[in-house]
């Protein structure tokens, strides 16, 4: 933390020195976990400590960025000062008064990960890694890894602002290998919270490894998934994923506010199934994507991004406000320092809906059942869109029958969100990591069982 | 403080601490860039940053600890925690802290030679105005950067070694997004900056037509078709496989390539080398994460494979000598294992001999989603695609919306001929990957 309240606003004002209307100064202190179990053995234990300064200048629309890690104060003085060249060469002076306040926490960790005793953590792995072989002879490697994150920021701008937050978040990924001695398959679970180990109450990690080894188990068990298209039912939990790919970026102002979006100029019109309500909300207290603040210093909010399938809302940083003229959503994040902010999702999911699970597997008479997702990627201008499926099963006559592997989901947004046309009743989240220009930010996607009426299912 | 201040300052503290085994590993980067949107400059980014890892072998098990932070306290730190972190790990470590190689090979790139903000912008807005004058349906949204960045590596350690490695990269990228009567569509593409001047034009053209050409492509029927993957994106499959080569994931029992060693895993045709000094690439280094000579191997010749790659622990395991593959993700990572120029070699056909030996199928230009739907384990992949129609022999109407599937370990094996000329670039990190065009048969599309 940069505790001397005056150079910040010595800072502040080297950066806006050449004409630019607003100066930001984000100061990141990180200390980063990382302890590895392969083949029943503590393997590597890691840890790292990033800690540098990111400054920011606008003029109108047109942006400067500088970061450094050096923080001493000639050091930020420097980067200032090259912010300010890149910007302009006039002269200009900006009163800055900073009003330091208080962030109000509503993500109380109980236990810190990161200064938790190591056989503690190497412990909890272990109880998962030996699940995971345990669940079957077939499991021929499981690996752990427990990943603690304790991140401090410090935001200060030009209009005043100057606020300190603190962000824990703790996750445990396994991954199981099975083998049928020329084949190899494997499964994963990765749960994560914005909490200390206290977690592993929510998600015992033998759990976690039951669950990472059954679905190796299950796909070294399965046929390649058929090709073509076909109604797809979409589990709850991390099949959250196909609002996140398919709509999530294309509402961020970093793709809305210049042009490259399907969802340009669609505010207010209809443009999913009614059945459909899709929100963003980074106050859900510890959840994975959600921060008090976001990197702006803006508190996060609930936003109603899709209601009754009328798009309602964008997601909005200070430059896309500046672009679009609307108010800020309290959705600007970066990954660190080293990263210029830029509009991203929080906690994103499709709410429940009016349809009974039950009758949305028994209304398939002939498609597939994702019961699991990988990740994805999108064209936010285009909408087109990809997700690979890590569990799948044929559906036949309204019944879940035998397991597919090797298939992936491909379509465009604007389809896909008329083509959801039951949305069920069991609304779960689950933890991603989402890459995009401002870096790899923990988010949340999620929703409850939905059916797609038809899709392009990519498989053999 | 500087390096030699930093690296002082954990001497002392290990010296303090009884430690006798450890190494010093030091990263420092610097980046620039400017971007262009719709025709004028948009924004500026500068970044100077970097870290420091100490690795230490304490009780017989190595630790690691590191940061960014550089004062005296935290160097005091970072030695205390890596011996507690050693501690806490159970492998015992069967290499230690590696002495040094008899010798380092003297680099083939031209060092580190970064353009200036100036430079990077009149470049960036040069592109720029090119795009929007290739074509009158370029529209707003479209964006430029020029981008430079540099690397300094330091490696030191107890045994007297210390090396140092430079280098650096600069880019011009660019990506168009073009409005043709209504429909929407961008393409992208990335050059790298050397001695010789890039066609502004010529690129901007290639851009803005296949942007045209994939706002009015259709799709395919589904079926099993003869198939070329460009060699930009045989370039990208190669890069999520290359993971299946190293000798930790096969020793972890996570790759289907463990043991087959001397076995024929691949079409005669197929030949995979890496080196960390192929000419015409610029990240290059003479020395591994550990400190072990670099330097050129075949990976697989004539389809069968030779070696994995290997750090000293894996290489220790299987019983041979490490091929200078040790890496670090970041310069807080533990030792793993990556190749530098992991290429595949070329073939001699052109790649519209390619096209005349399919008669009728599909050529690849696009690839998404490899990182989600493409399976370096079981080497199953199932991915959108976009290209052309290859019909008689001849290159056809543009195609998206669909998806390619199979397996790596198949596609190696079924690879028909090779287009002759290889396509390198880097692809994040430090590796390099490049390979020429393919032709496989039979491979299972879906589309309407």
């Amino acid at each position: 933390m940069i505790n001397n309240q005056s150079i910040i606003e010595e800072i502040l004002g080297i950066a806006v020195s050449t004409g630019a209307d607003f100066a930001e100064v984000y100061w990141e202190l990180t200390r980063n976990g990382n302890i590895t179990l392969l083949s029943g053995k503590i393997d590597a234990i890691a840890d790292n400590t990033i800690s540098g300064v990111g400054i920011r200048a606008f003029l109108g629309t047109r942006t400067v960025y500088g970061s450094t890690s050096d923080i001493s104060r000639e050091g930020l003085i420097k980067c200032a000062r090259s912010v300010a060249e890149a910007m302009g060469e006039g002269r200009a002076e900006m009163n800055i008064v900073l009003k330091p306040t208080a962030v109000n926490d509503i993500h109380p960790v109980k236990i810190n990960p990161i200064s938790a005793d190591n056989k503690i953590k190497c412990d909890l792995l272990r109880l998962a890694t030996d699940a995971a072989r345990a669940y079957d002879n077939r499991i021929v490697q499981s690996v752990g890894n427990l990943i603690t994150v304790d991140h401090t920021i410090q935001i200060a701008n030009t209009e005043g602002l100057f606020k300190t937050d603190r962000h824990v978040r703790t996750r445990m990924a396994v991954s199981a290998v099975a083998s049928s001695g020329n084949e190899n398959q494997n499964g994963s679970c990765s749960p994560g919270r914005g909490m200390g180990l206290e977690v592993f109450d929510l998600f015992p990690p033998e759990e976690i490894g039951r669950t990472a080894a059954a679905q190796a188990i299950t796909n070294l068990e399965a046929d390649y998934c058929p090709a073509g298209q076909m109604p797809v039912a979409i589990e709850n939990g991390f099949g959250g994923v196909i609002f996140h790919e398919a709509c999530g970026h294309s509402l961020e102002a970093t793709s809305v506010a210049v042009g490259r979006s399907q969802m340009c100029g669609k505010l207010g019109q209809k443009i999913a199934n009614e059945k459909v309500t899709a929100i963003d909300d980074g106050t859900i207290p510890n959840a994975w994507g959600s921060v008090n603040i976001d990197d702006e210093g803006n508190p996060t909010q609930r936003n109603v991004l899709i209601e009754n399938g009328v798009l309602k809302s964008y997601m909005v940083d200070r430059l896309g406000s500046r672009r679009m003229g609307m108010p800020m959503t309290g959705n600007s994040r970066r990954q660190g320092y080293t990263y210029e902010p830029t509009s991203r999702m929080t906690n994103t999911f499709i709410d429940n809906g009016p349809d009974k699970n039950e009758d949305i597997i028994a209304s398939i008479e002939y498609g597939l059942y994702a019961k699991s997702m990988g990740g994805g990627s999108v064209n936010p201008l285009t909408g087109a869109f990809n997700f690979a499926v890590n569990e799948g099963y044929i559906v036949r006559n309204g019944k879940i029958c035998e397991a597919v592997r090797g298939a992936s989901l491909i379509g465009t947004g604007s389809d896909i969100l008329q083509d959801i046309d039951m949305v069920g009743q069991n609304l779960a989240t689950g933890q991603g990591m989402c890459g995009s220009s401002s870096g790899s930010v923990p988010t949340d996607v999620g929703q409850p069982l939905i059916r797609v009426s038809k899709i392009t299912v990519g498989g053999r | 403080m500087n390096y030699e201040l930093l690296k002082s300052a954990i001497e002392n503290e290990a010296k303090l601490q009884g430690l006798t085994e450890y190494e010093i590993y030091y990263m420092a980067d610097e980046e620039l860039s400017v971007d262009t949107l719709n025709n004028a400059q948009n924004s500026f980014s500068s970044g100077n940053g970097g870290g420091i890892c100490f690795r230490v072998l304490y009780e017989g098990k190595m630790g690691y600890a590191a940061s960014e932070l550089m004062d005296e306290e935290e160097m005091k730190s970072l030695v205390s925690r890596a011996k507690a972190n050693a501690l806490a790990t159970e492998k015992p470590d069967t290499v230690g802290i590696f002495a040094g190689s008899e010798s380092y090979a003297e680099l083939k790139n031209n060092g580190y030679s970064l353009k200036s903000a100036a430079e990077l912008k009149k470049l960036a807005i040069d592109m720029a105005n090119t795009l929007h004058q290739a074509s009158d349906k370029v529209t707003g949204g479209t964006v430029t950067a020029g981008v430079t960045a540099g690397f300094t590596i330091r490696l030191s350690n107890s045994h007297g070694l210390d090396l140092e490695t430079k280098c650096g990269i600069n880019l011009l990228q660019a990506m168009a997004v073009i409005n043709d009567n209504g429909k929407f569509e961008n393409a992208y593409d990335m050059k790298e900056l050397k001695d010789e001047e890039i066609d502004l034009a010529e690129m901007a053209k290639g851009i803005v037509d296949e942007a045209v050409l994939k706002a009015n492509a259709v799709t395919v029927e589904s079926g099993k078709y003869s198939v070329v993957l460009s060699a930009k994106q045989m370039r990208t499959i190669l890069s999520v496989y290359s993971s299946a080569f190293s000798g930790k994931m096969a020793q972890m029992g996570m790759s289907l390539l463990a043991g087959k060693e001397g076995e024929q895993i691949a079409a005669d045709i197929v030949n995979i080398t890496d080196d960390p000094m192929r000419e015409g690439v610029s990240i290059q280094t003479n020395f591994d994460a550990e400190g072990v000579a670099a330097f050129r191997k075949s990976i697989v010749e004539a389809g069968v494979l030779k070696t994995l790659l290997h750090n000293r622990e894996t290489a220790a395991a299987a019983g041979v000598d490490s091929t200078g593959n040790g890496s670090k993700g970041s310069y807080a990572s533990p030792v793993g294992i990556s190749p530098y120029a992991f290429c595949l070699e070329a073939g001699e056909h052109t790649e519209d001999e390619l096209f005349a030996m399919v008669g009728n199928g599909i050529y690849i230009t696009e690839l998404k989603g490899l990182h989600a739907g493409a399976n370096a384990v079981t080497g199953d992949f199932s991915l959108e695609s976009a290209g052309f129609k290859i019909v008689d022999g001849k290159k056809g109407e543009a195609i998206k919306s669909f998806t390619i599937a199979g397996n790596f370990f198949e596609l190696i094996k079924s690879i028909a001929a090779l287009s002759n000329k290889v396509e390198v670039a880097v692809t994040g990190g430090f590796t390099t990957f490049g390979a020429p065009a393919v032709l496989i048969h039979n491979v299972s599309v879906a589309g309407q």
